[in-house]
């Protein structure tokens, strides 16, 4: 088995449609990796193709042509399905079921030896403690997304892979699920997450892959995706000032020599070059209106 | 196999909550109820009247106790997204029809026989003793009924609940027919109908209402073989409808 949790080549999905009509390219030979303890965004607008690619990877869809593999296996391996968790977007549950009997049944299938005990403690590590014997038919959508989180954990699993979790949860809810996502990576875990919210994707991911109609736009990882090339910001001292008059500009790179130069022969002091950042929100509309255009 | 055993245990509980089942077993037991109220019109002997519309009424209703039952099972886990995680991590799709069927199963079998029993109650209500060949006939019964129930299953792969059920009664009634009434539908064509008539089931060797009524004995080897026949057509069934759910995208 190789170590890559998750490497998908050249993923093509198109949806043929009868009657002469064209067929759609949901997922247009998209490549991308997963390393071991990473946390992948997966960024689009809806429509991109983000949901189709996860059920490709998970073996729910057939790909056109191209390929995910988890770990140099196919999706539908037995080994490969002990070591992942899945959190599917808005989820639902046999709403007759509650949270308790659904992860002893889940464990069950999963071959584990989960006593009740652990299981009440997962409960409560996702904030369903309390919950645990109340039917999910009387559960709100946030809930709902608690309960999909508990039975991807429930394996301690090497792979989690995330369609929109935060989708219905309040910001008390966010910060908890990116708390766990992160407690995930620091046990070693590797976290593909898609979502559109990109303060989610800037505040965890390592890296990032942005898809805009099915095609990749942009990936790499967060601090190279989100500095600024065209500008640089340099941080310097005035002739004869201290640390307290520090000046900060931001010039476009084009003219940087010159301002660097301009600065020493004032007798100013370069502290600091680097190029400026953008935030993920400036880097993901230049990618969408790049693809649009 | 334990993932198969754990899945079909949670089919089981929820056919169980749900009212499904519950209104189509009042259903056939208040027809059973009304078939002892029927006057028997000459025919020798109410019992023979009461086992023969009783069987036949077991029978509609194995039909729809399948139909109930799976119809909906495999739509319903699609549209409500619930297959989604099930198929994504623990199940795969060999375990989750397993899991279904067995599941389905179960409760159709509890279903029916708690009918047969009926049926027994009735004529024992009306004073008339039990044929001795109404056991064996009511397993033959349950068999027949998983084999509806595969059907059923492999329909709901590829059609929406409200075809399944038009599509199993044709499947019922067809395989119900001799060789010389089914070559009948299509006169012009006796090769291809018979070749036809040969592969799809042949449902009429569970009907074994007539000699059961009338008091003849029937063979244990008959019940044995036709059990297998039935048993062997129904793993049959499942495996075309797994190829067929192999081949399935969950969009």
């Amino acid at each position: 088995m190789e170590d890559r949790p998750l490497d998908v080549s050249e993923l093509t999905k198109t949806y043929r449609r009868s009657f002469g009509m064209k067929s759609h390219h949901a997922v247009d030979s998209v490549s991308f990796r997963v390393a071991p303890g990473e946390i992948l965004g997966f960024l689009g607008p809806n429509g991109a193709g983000k949901t189709t690619t996860i059920k490709c990877i998970l073996g729910l869809l057939r790909p056109t042509s191209g390929s995910a593999s988890l770990w140099g296996l196919r999706p539908a391996d037995p080994r490969v399905r002990a070591r992942i968790g899945y959190v599917p977007e808005n989820p639902d549950y046999e709403d007759s079921f509650t949270p308790m009997e659904f992860l002893r049944l889940f464990a069950s299938m999963r071959g584990l030896d989960a006593g009740d005990a652990g299981l009440r403690r997962l409960l409560a590590r996702v904030g369903l403690q309390g919950w645990e014997s109340s039917r999910i038919r009387g559960f709100s959508k946030g809930m709902r997304q608690r309960l999909s989180l508990a039975l991807a954990l429930q394996s301690a699993p090497d792979l989690l892979i995330m369609d929109e979790p935060t989708g219905g949860l309040d910001p008390i809810a966010r910060k908890e699920f990116r708390d766990i996502m992160l407690e995930e990576r620091a046990r070693g875990a590797a976290i593909f997450l898609s979502s559109h919210l990109l303060s989610e994707v800037e505040t965890v991911c390592d890296r990032a892959v942005i898809l805009s109609r099915g095609r990749k736009v942009r990936e790499g990882a967060l601090s190279d995706l989100l500095a600024n090339e065209d500008r640089h910001r340099i941080v310097h001292l005035p002739p004869g000032g201290s640390s307290e008059d520090r000046i900060e500009e931001t010039v476009d790179s084009s003219g940087l020599q010159d301002r660097i130069d301009a600065i020493r022969q004032s007798g100013g002091r370069i502290l600091e070059v680097r190029p400026a950042f953008r935030s993920l929100e400036e880097v993901f509309l230049s990618a969408m209106g790049g693809d649009r255009g | 196999m334990r993932t198969t055993l754990a899945f079909a245990g949670m089919t089981l509980r929820s056919l169980l909550r749900r009212r499904t089942i519950y209104g189509i077993l009042i259903v056939i037991l208040l027809a059973l109820s009304g078939i002892g109220q029927v006057p028997s019109f000459g025919v020798e002997g109410e019992s023979t009247f009461i086992v023969d519309f009783g069987l036949f009424g077991l029978e509609i209703g194995a039909m729809l106790l399948a139909i109930g039952l799976a119809s909906n099972i495999y739509p319903r886990d699609r549209e409500q997204r619930t297959a989604m995680p099930l198929l994504a991590v623990p199940l795969s799709r060999g375990q989750y029809l397993g899991g279904r069927f067995l599941g389905a199963a179960l409760v159709q079998a509890a279903a029916l026989l708690l009918s047969v029993l009926g049926l027994m109650a009735i004529l024992a209500i009306h004073g008339y003793a039990v044929p001795g060949d109404l056991v064996p006939a009511a397993f033959l019964l349950v068999v027949e009924g998983w084999f509806l129930l595969a059907v059923v299953f492999f329909f709901s792969f590829w059609t929406s609940p409200p075809l399944n059920a038009p599509l199993t009664l044709l499947l019922f009634i067809v395989s119900q027919m001799s060789v010389l009434q089914f070559v009948s539908l299509v006169p012009t064509a006796p090769g291809l109908m018979r070749t036809l008539r040969l592969i799809l089931p042949h449902m009429d060797v569970f009907r074994i209402k007539d000699p059961i009524a009338h008091d003849f004995a029937v063979p244990d080897v008959y019940f044995l073989l036709a059990a297998f026949y039935g048993l062997a057509y129904t793993a049959f069934m499942l495996s075309v409808a797994l190829a067929v759910f192999r081949t399935r995208d969950l969009k």
